[in-house]
C-alpha cells in the first residue's frame, strides 16, 4: 500500500464513476502521475491491485499513451508542437530556441527536475501556430523570442498554477479562435489540469 | 449451426461450416493460407497480414485476412492472384526489416515459420538499408523463459496466451507503434505453470527455453508420439532426441485431451532421464553398504528369501508411473504368489502409492465423462484436489469451456485457483475445514438454478487424503437426482486408471499399514514407488519397512524409500518402454520407445516376470507386446480394442476409449478436522524434478498459504514467518488467500521439510524477524 | 460569401460567458431538449436526424441518420461522444468544447432521449484540458438545474455523463480504438466485423460513437426541423460546418459556413488570402487528406466535390502551403506524425510507416538515393495497395494508408521538388 487515504479516497470515487473497473484505470494513471510527477512502479502496483489486472497489463496501458510519464518529470512540461501546421509556421525556430534555452533535447528532463521537454504533435492550436504547452495550457501564436522570454518567466516566478490565459496575454500572438473570457483555473503539475482529477486550481 | 456452405477458392469448389474461419476451411481442403499470427487453438486478431486473399464483393476484389472472414454460401476467393502475392511479398519484406540475421545462432531455424514462409512467398531481397531497431537480447523473463525482442514480429500469440487459455498474463506489449516490444513488469517475471506453450507457438525464435537453447537442430531430431505421464489427464507429446538424449518434449494437438498444450513440468520434466544419478545397475545390501551384483544373483536372492521364509505374505506397493502392461504383470505375478491357491477377494495385496485413492464411482449406474463433455454440458460441479497444481491442462480445459459459457461450480478448499473463473465459489459457508457439508445440498439457491434438470460434468475427489468421503457420496447422489450427470473421478497421478483397471483389486497405503499389523513374516515389493517421501502415512512406512524382512525396491532413482530397501533393481523410465496408459477418461493411449534402456535397466514387467518364473510359476511373456495382446481382450467393446497394432493406426493415435471393470476396496479414513492442510504442488522435490536442473529450483519454495484473519491469530506482520511442530522447524513465505477459511493453513507435502510434519498434530507459526531464526535444514 | 452560425452563433453573440449555463438558457438553450423530451417521441427525433441528411463530422462523413438506425436492441446502451480531436489541422471542436459545453449536452440529451440510452461519455483528448474543464463544469451545473441525473426535465428519463481524459494518442480517435481507450486499454482499434460499435462497442454493448460537432448540430435540428438542416448547403453536403484554416494565411481560425463554396472562395474571403504570396498546395481535410494543388482551388467544399478529386474533406481542416514551403520537409513532418501515432497491432503500418519516415529523412538531408523515390511509392502501395482512392488497405484500420497520402501527393504532383534532392543521373561516355 504506497498510496496515501484521501488519494485512494479519490481513487474509489473516480472507480465508482464507471460501469466496469478497468476503464478508471486512465484516470488513476493521472492520478497517480499527479501526486509523483511521474508513474512510478510502486503506484503501478497499487493501481493493480485497485482494478484487478496484473502490472505488466497497467505497465502496457500506460506506456502506450505519450502523456502518461514513467520517468521523473519536471515541475513544468514544455511541450512544443511540430505538426503540419506549424511545421510550415517556423516551429523549427521556436523548438530550437527552447532547446538551446533549457539545454534539453526531446523528452529529457533538466537536473532539478524543473523544466521537461518534448517534441509534441498536434495540440489543436494550429490557427495560432507556432503554439506550446506548459503543463497543458495552450500558448498560440509564440516566436522564438516570447518562447525563451516564456521559459525566463517561469523560471523566475515558479507559478504554483500555470494559468493558460494569462500566459498567452504575456507571450502569445495570433490566437486559433476568440478565446472570450479570461480564465484563471489552470494546472498545477505536468498532468491535464481538470477538477475531477483534483489535477486544477483556481488562480486568485 | 452446423450447416454446410459452398465457396469457391482459386476456382475450385470447396465445403466448410457455416460460421468456419476462412484460414481454416481452406487449411482442411488442403489449402495452406500462410500465417504468423493465426492460431488454431487462439482466438483470431489479423494482426500479421499475412493471410491477405482476395475475395469478391459488391465494391469489387478487396483484400481482406482469411483469419478473420468466415466462409458463406458464394464467397469467391483468390489465394494466388497478383495483389495477394504482391501483399505477401510486402508483408514479409516489413516483417524482416527490422528481424535480425540470427538464423545460424537461432534455436527456431529449420523449424521456423519465418524462413519457410520467406522462401515460399517472398520477395527474394530486402530493399532495407536504414537501421534496425536494437534491444538488449535475450533477456530471461522467467526461470525457463527467454526472450529475444528483436526478433519478435510482435504477432501477439504469446500475450494471447497467457491472457486467454492460460489466465496469467503477465507479458504484454508495451509502448506504441514500432517501439512496441513484449515484456514483463520489473519484478514480476513470467511465472506461470503454461509458459513453455508460448515457447512452443512462438513462429519465430524470440522465446526460447533454457532448457533446449543451442542443444540442437531440427534435423538431427529422431521424434515420435507419445503421451505425458506426469498427471492422468493424457497430453499428447511429442519426443524429441538426439544422439540417444531426450532433448525436448513439444505438445501434440490432441483434440480429446490436451488440444496442443502442457503444462511446464509435462514440457520440461525430463533432464532426470540421463542424470548421473540414475539407478543403472542392481544394488543389494551388504551389511550397511548397497553392492552392485547381476541379475541372475539377484533373482537368485529373491527366491532364496521366499523360500527361507516358508510362504511368507508378500505385498506390493505401486506407483502410478508405470504402464498398463506392467500393472498387468504385477498382477499376474502378485496373484501368483498368493498364499491361498485360489484368489479371494481380501487377500490381494497389491496397495496404490497415493493417498488421495478411494473407492470412487465405478459402477454402471454412474456414467463416466470425458473432457468433450466440459465443452457440452450446462455446469461444471467441481469437489476434489488442486485441479491447477496436479491437472494444469485440465485446469485449461475448465478454463474454456467457462469462456464459452459453462457454468461452474467449485466447492472449496483447496480449489481457491479456481475460484475467479467460478460463477459460485462455495467456501467457509457451506464447507467445514473438516471437508463436510455444513448445510444440505438442496438448500442452496444458486446452486438449483444452475443444475436441476441441466447436464452436469462432476470432477469429484478428496480435496485432502484425510478427508471422509461422505460428502463425496452426497454430492454426488444430489446431483445424480437432480441432474443429468457425468463424473470424472479425480486421481490425478499418471496412470492410476491404468493401475485401478489391471489390477485385480487395489488398495490404499492406510490398508497397507493396517493389514501389516495382521501378517507377518513379510516381503515389500515398491515399484515405482516413493511412499515415505510422499505419503501422509510416510513415517509410519517409514517404520513398517524397516520392520520388513525383505524389501524389494524398482525405482529410477535413489530416494527415501529405496533407502530402507535390501535389493534395489533399477527400471526403465519415460520413453524408454513402450505400452499404454489410461487417462482419466478411461482413455487408453500409447507412449512409445524412443531411448535406449540405460546401464543394466530393465522393465518393470521383465523383472517380475523372471521372478516368477524362477519360483516355477507358469508365466511367460516374452515381450511387451505380448502382455498388451492379452490385457487387451479384456476391455468390454470388442471392436476397439487398445492393442498395439489398433493404437498405432492413424485414426486412433490419440486414444481409444473402452471400457473395463475396475473393483476398489480401501477403507476409508476417519480423521479429525485438520488444522493444518498437506497439499502436493505442481513443482516439488520428487525424484524426477529434482534431477532435472531445468526445472529443479521451481519446486524450492517453502511457502504457507492462509486468511488473513488466520495470520493475524498468530500475531503476524511480516510475510515471512517460522512454523514449528515438535521438533520441526521451517522458515516459510506467507502467501495471503482470503478464500481459506479460519483456521485452515495449506502447506505443501511435497516440498523439503514439509515431509516431517503430521497435519493431525498442532503447529505453530511465529514471526520471524532476522537471520537467527532461520531453520537449518 | 458568409458565414452561417448555427453551431457557433451563441458563442459569437455571448462572449463573456457562452459557457455558462444562465448565458446558454437565456439566449434559448435547452429549450429543444425539453419540448423533445416532453412531448417527442424517439421515432420521431430519429426521422428528424435522417431528414436532415447531416453526415458525420470527425471525417468519415458516414450519414448520422443510418447510424442511428444501426444501434442494436440492449438494456444496456452507451453513447460515446468523440472528442479526441487529433487530426493535425482541425481545432474545430474545441471551441465546440471551451466555449459552448451546453449545446453539446443538449444535443447528448435528444440523442439519448432518441436511442434509449441513460449513461454517456464524452472522450476528450487529454492535451484539452481547458477544454474538458469548461465541460466539466457545464455538466455539474446541468446537474444542479436537474437537466442530467434521474427524471430529467421532470419526465422518467435518466442521463448520466462521464467526462473521460486521452492521454495522447491520436489512434483514439478511430471509433472503436476510442472504446477500447474507454475500456482502459491499449488505443488499438478493433476488427470490423465483429466488433461495429452499434452491435458490439463499449464493454461487447451496442454503442452509438458521434462527433462533438455532429452531436453539437441536433439541438438547433429538432428546434427547426431536419428539413430546414438540409436546405443549407448543397446535395450530399447538408447543413453548415466549421472548417478550421491555418498555415499561410492571414485570418486563421474557425469558420462555420454552409458546405458547397470553392476552397478558393473561402481562403480569400474569410482567410483574406494568403500574405502576398501564391499557394503552391494546400490540405483540404487534414493531415489524412492528399494534397491538391495551387491550381484546384475552384474545387467546391462538399464530401463529394472534393473525394471526386481524390482527396477528402475529413475534418474539414484546411491548411494553406505558399509557394515558399519546403514540401519535402512538409511531407516529411506528416509521415513523421503517422509512424509516431501508429498503434503498433498490424505489420504494414507498424513497420511500413516508420520505414518511410526514415527514408524520407535521408532524402531530405540529402542522403538520398536515385531508387528512393520508386521504394517510397512501392512501400505506400504496400499499405495500400494500387494507390487508389479511396485507399484499399493491407492494414486493419485507415491510418496506415494515410500515412502514403502525402507521399502520393508529394509525387504525383511535386516530384522535381524530390528529384532536386537526389544524386545526379550519371551518364558515362
Amino acid at each position: 500500500m504506497s498510496w496515501e487515504t484521501d488519494r485512494l479516497e479519490k481513487a474509489k470515487q473516480i472507480i465508482e464513476m464507471y460501469p466496469q473497473k478497468r476503464s478508471a484505470l486512465g484516470p488513476l494513471l493521472y492520478l497517480a502521475q499527479d501526486k509523483d510527477g511521474y508513474i512510478s512502479n510502486e503506484s503501478i502496483v497499487e493501481i493493480s491491485g485497485l482494478i484487478g489486472i496484473t502490472e505488466v497489463q497497467v505497465q502496457s496501458v500506460a506506456s502506450f499513451y505519450s502523456m502518461y510519464k514513467q520517468e521523473p518529470t519536471g515541475k513544468y512540461l514544455l511541450s512544443v508542437c511540430k505538426s503540419i501546421s506549424c511545421e510550415i509556421s517556423n516551429s523549427t525556430d521556436v523548438i530550437n530556441s527552447v532547446k538551446n534555452f533549457t539545454g534539453l533535447s526531446n523528452n529529457e528532463t533538466d537536473d532539478k527536475n524543473f523544466f521537461t521537454y518534448e517534441s509534441v504533435e498536434c495540440i489543436g492550436a494550429c490557427g495560432g501556430a507556432p503554439a506550446i504547452q506548459v503543463n497543458y495550457e495552450t500558448i498560440e501564436g509564440l516566436t522564438p523570442d516570447k518562447a525563451v522570454d516564456l521559459c525566463k518567466w517561469l523560471k523566475e516566478e515558479e507559478p504554483e498554477i500555470v494559468v493558460a490565459d494569462e500566459l498567452q496575454d504575456k507571450f502569445g500572438g495570433v490566437k486559433s479562435f476568440d478565446w472570450a473570457i479570461a480564465d484563471n483555473n489552470g494546472a498545477t503539475s505536468p498532468v491535464p489540469g481538470f477538477q475531477t482529477y483534483d489535477t486544477s486550481k483556481e488562480k486568485k | 449451426m452446423n450447416e454446410k456452405v459452398t465457396f469457391t477458392v482459386d476456382g475450385k469448389q470447396l465445403e466448410g461450416k457455416q460460421g468456419q474461419l476462412l484460414i481454416e476451411a481452406c487449411e482442411d481442403s488442403g489449402i495452406h493460407i500462410p500465417r504468423f499470427c493465426w492460431h488454431k487453438r487462439l482466438d483470431p486478431v489479423g494482426m500479421c497480414r499475412m493471410c491477405l486473399v482476395e475475395i469478391d464483393t459488391p465494391r469489387g476484389k478487396t483484400l481482406v485476412p482469411s483469419c478473420t472472414t468466415q466462409v458463406s454460401e458464394e464467397l469467391s476467393v483468390e489465394t494466388e492472384s497478383d495483389t495477394v502475392k504482391k501483399a505477401q511479398e510486402g508483408v514479409l519484406e516489413f516483417l524482416l526489416i527490422n528481424h535480425p540475421l540470427d538464423c545460424p545462432i537461432c534455436d527456431k531455424a529449420g523449424e521456423c515459420p519465418l524462413q519457410d514462409q520467406t522462401m515460399a512467398y517472398g520477395p527474394g531481397e530486402s530493399r532495407f538499408i536504414e537501421e534496425k531497431r536494437h534491444f538488449e537480447k535475450p533477456i530471461p523473463i522467467s526461470d525457463i523463459v527467454l526472450l529475444d525482442r528483436e526478433r519478435c514480429i510482435l504477432c501477439a500469440r504469446c500475450t494471447r496466451f497467457s491472457d486467454e487459455i492460460s489466465g496469467d498474463p503477465l507479458i504484454e506489449f508495451i509502448q506504441r507503434g514500432n517501439k512496441t516490444q513484449v515484456n514483463t513488469f520489473p519484478d514480476e517475471p513470467f511465472k506461470s505453470y503454461f509458459s513453455g506453450n508460448t515457447v512452443q507457438i512462438c513462429p519465430v525464435g524470440a522465446l526460447t527455453a533454457t532448457s533446449y537453447r543451442f542443444k540442437a537442430r531440427p534435423w538431427d531430431l529422431k521424434k515420435v508420439s507419445s503421451t505425458c505421464n506426469c498427471c492422468s489427464l493424457g497430453c499428447s507429446v511429442e519426443l524429441n532426441v538426439s544422439q540417444n538424449k531426450m532433448l525436448r518434449i513439444l505438445g501434440e494437438d490432441n483434440e480429446f485431451t490436451n488440444q496442443g498444450w502442457l503444462s511446464d513440468k509435462g514440457r520440461y520434466n525430463f533432464e532426470y532421464l540421463h542424470s548421473e544419478n540414475r539407478l543403472l545397475n542392481i544394488q543389494s545390501r551388504e551389511n550397511e553398504d548397497f553392492q552392485t551384483i547381476n541379475i541372475s544373483d539377484a533373482i537368485e536372492k529373491i527366491k532364496n528369501k521366499i523360500k527361507d521364509l516358508d510362504n511368507p505374505d508378500i505385498k506390493f506397493i505401486v506407483g502410478a508411473n508405470s504402464t498398463n502392461e506392467e500393472y498387468f504383470a504385477i498382477n499376474k505375478f502378485a496373484n501368483s504368489l498368493n498364499r491361498n491357491e485360489f484368489l479371494s477377494k481380501d487377500k490381494s495385496n497389491v496397495y496404490f502409492a497415493d493417498d488421495h485413492i478411494y473407492n470412487g464411482y465405478f459402477s454402471d449406474e454412474y456414467t463416466n465423462a470425458t473432457f468433450e463433455d466440459l465443452d457440452t454440458s450446462d455446469a461444471i460441479v467441481v469437489w476434489a484436489e488442486d485441479i491447477k497444481d496436479n491437472l494444469p491442462v485440465l485446469f485449461l480445459r475448465i478454463k474454456k469451456a467457462v469462456k464459452n459459457g459453462v457454468k461452474l461450480v467449485v466447492f472449496g478448499h483447496t480449489n481457491t485457483a479456481l475460484e475467479s473463473l467460478a460463477d459460485h465459489y462455495f467456501g467457509a459457508e457451506i464447507v467445514s475445514n473438516n471437508f463436510e457439508l455444513k448445510t444440505s445440498l438442496s438448500n442452496i439457491q444458486e446452486l438449483k438454478d444452475i443444475i436441476d434438470s441441466k447436464k452436469v460434468t462432476t470432477i469429484v475427489g478428496k480435496s485432502t487424503p484425510l478427508q471422509k468421503k461422505d460428502s463425496l457420496d452426497t454430492l454426488i447422489n444430489h446431483l445424480q437426482k437432480v441432474s443429468d450427470l457425468k463424473i470424472f473421478n479425480c486421481f490425478s497421478r499418471a496412470n492410476t486408471f491404468g493401475a485401478i483397471q489391471h489390477i485385480d483389486q487395489i488398495k490404499g497405503l492406510n490398508d497397507f499399514c493396517t493389514e501389516y499389523e495382521d501378517s507377518n513374516k513379510n516381503i515389500v515389493f515398491t515399484i515405482g514407488a516413493n511412499p515415505v517421501n510422499s505419503s501422509f502415512f510416510g513415517s509410519k512406512i517409514k517404520d513398517i519397512l524397516e520392520d520388513t524382512e525383505y524389501v524389494v525396491s524398482l525405482d529410477i532413482f535413489k530416494n527415501e524409500t529405496t533407502e530402507l530397501a535390501d535389493l534395489i533393481l533399477p527400471t526403465t523410465a519415460f520413453g524408454e518402454k513402450e505400452g499404454t496408459i489410461t487417462n482419466m477418461e478411461m482413455r487408453v493411449m500409447k507412449q512409445n520407445k524412443i531411448l535406449p534402456d540405460p546401464g543394466s535397466t530393465l522393465s518393470e514387467w521383465e523383472y517380475l516376470i523372471m521372478i516368477a518364473q524362477s519360483l516355477g510359476k507358469d508365466i511367460n511373456y516374452d515381450s511387451v507386446n505380448q502382455l498388451n495382446s492379452e490385457l487387451a481382450n479384456q476391455f468390454t467393446m470388442t471392436e476397439a480394442l487398445p492393442t498395439f497394432d489398433n493404437l498405432n493406426k492413424p485414426s486412433n493415435l490419440f486414444g481409444i476409449l473402452n471400457q473395463k471393470e475396475i473393483n476398489l476396496n480401501i477403507k476409508d479414513v476417519d480423521q479429525d478436522s485438520p488444522s493444518l492442510l498437506m497439499v502436493k504442488r505442481l513443482y516439488g522435490d520428487s525424484s524426477t524434478q529434482i534431477n532435472s536442473p531445468s526445472i529443479s529450483m521451481l519446486g524450492s519454495e517453502r511457502f504457507i498459504e492462509l486468511s488473513e484473519s488466520t495470520l493475524d491469530k498468530y500475531g503476524i506482520k511480516s510475510n515471512v514467518a517460522t512454523l514449528t511442530q515438535g521438533s520441526s522447524s521451517i522458515f516459510v513465505n506467507i502467501k495471503l488467500n482470503n478464500l481459506l477459511p479460519d483456521n485452515l493453513v495449506l502447506a505443501p507435502i511435497n516440498r523439503r521439510g514439509f515431509e516431517k510434519l503430521d497435519s493431525t498434530k498442532d503447529f505453530d507459526l511465529k514471526e520471524t524477524k532476522n537471520m537467527k531464526d532461520l531453520s537449518v535444514n | 460569401m458568409k458565414e452561417t452560425l448555427l453551431l457557433t452563433k451563441h458563442m459569437r453573440e455571448n462572449p463573456e460567458d457562452s459557457h455558462s449555463l444562465k448565458s446558454y438558457e437565456k439566449n434559448g438553450g435547452y429549450k429543444s431538449a425539453k419540448k423533445v423530451l416532453k412531448s417527442g417521441t424517439p421515432e420521431e427525433v430519429l426521422q428528424e436526424i435522417k431528414d436532415s441528411n447531416i453526415r458525420g463530422r470527425g471525417g468519415a462523413g458516414f450519414p448520422t441518420g443510418v447510424k442511428w438506425g444501426f444501434l442494436a436492441e440492449d438494456e444496456e446502451r452507451y453513447l460515446v461522444i468523440n472528442g479526441d480531436e487529433s487530426e493535425p489541422g482541425t481545432f474545430k471542436d474545441r471551441i465546440l468544447l471551451e466555449r459552448d459545453p451546453h449545446q453539446l449536452i443538449e444535443g447528448m440529451i435528444i440523442t439519448c432521449f432518441a436511442a434509449n440510452i441513460s449513461k454517456a461519455f464524452i472522450y476528450i483528448r487529454g492535451e484539452y484540458a481547458k477544454p474538458a474543464r469548461r465541460v466539466q463544469s457545464a455538466i455539474e451545473q446541468a446537474y444542479e438545474k436537474g437537466y442530467l441525473g434521474k427524471k430529467i426535465f421532470g419526465s422518467s428519463m435518466n442521463l448520466d455523463i462521464v467526462v473521460h481524459l486521452g492521454a495522447g494518442a491520436y489512434i483514439c480517435g478511430e471509433e472503436t480504438a476510442l472504446l477500447n481507450s474507454l475500456e482502459g486499454r491499449r488505443g488499438e482499434p478493433r476488427l470490423k466485423p465483429p466488433f461495429f460499435p452499434a452491435v458490439k462497442g463499449l464493454y461487447n454493448k451496442p454503442t452509438l460513437v458521434n462527433n462533438v460537432e455532429t452531436i453539437s448540430s441536433v439541438p438547433w435540428i429538432m428546434s427547426n426541423s431536419g428539413k430546414d438542416y438540409s436546405s443549407l448547403g448543397v446535395e450530399g453536403s447538408t447543413g453548415t460546418r466549421i472548417f478550421s484554416l491555418s498555415g499561410h494565411i492571414n485570418n486563421p481560425g474557425n469558420y462555420e459556413i454552409e458546405m458547397g463554396s470553392s476552397f478558393g472562395e473561402f481562403v480569400d474571403t474569410l482567410g483574406k488570402g494568403v500574405k502576398n504570396k501564391a499557394i503552391k498546395a494546400y490540405i483540404p481535410g487534414g493531415a489524412s487528406a492528399p494534397w491538391l494543388r495551387g491550381d484546384q482551388l475552384d474545387v467546391k467544399m462538399t464530401i463529394d466535390d472534393v473525394a471526386n478529386e481524390g482527396s477528402m474533406l475529413g475534418s474539414g481542416a484546411v491548411v494553406m502551403m505558399d509557394e515558399d514551403t519546403n514540401l519535402v520537409l512538409a511531407a516529411k513532418s506528416l509521415v513523421s506524425f503517422f509512424a509516431h501515432e501508429s498503434c503498433g497491432q498490424c505489420t504494414p503500418c507498424r513497420e511500413g510507416t516508420t520505414w518511410l519516415e526514415n527514408i524520407l529523412e535521408r532524402v531530405a538531408s540529402g542522403r538520398g538515393r536515385l531508387s528512393d523515390i520508386d521504394l517510397l511509392l512501392d512501400v505506400c502501395d504496400n499499405i495500400s495497395p494500387g494507390l487508389t482512392w479511396p485507399p484499399k488497405m493491407t492494414t486493419i484500420c485507415p491510418l496506415g494508408p494515410s500515412a502514403t497520402a502525402s507521399i502520393v501527393s508529394l509525387m504525383k504532383d511535386f516530384r522535381s521538388e524530390v528529384e532536386v534532392l537526389l544524386p545526379k543521373k550519371v551518364v558515362i561516355g
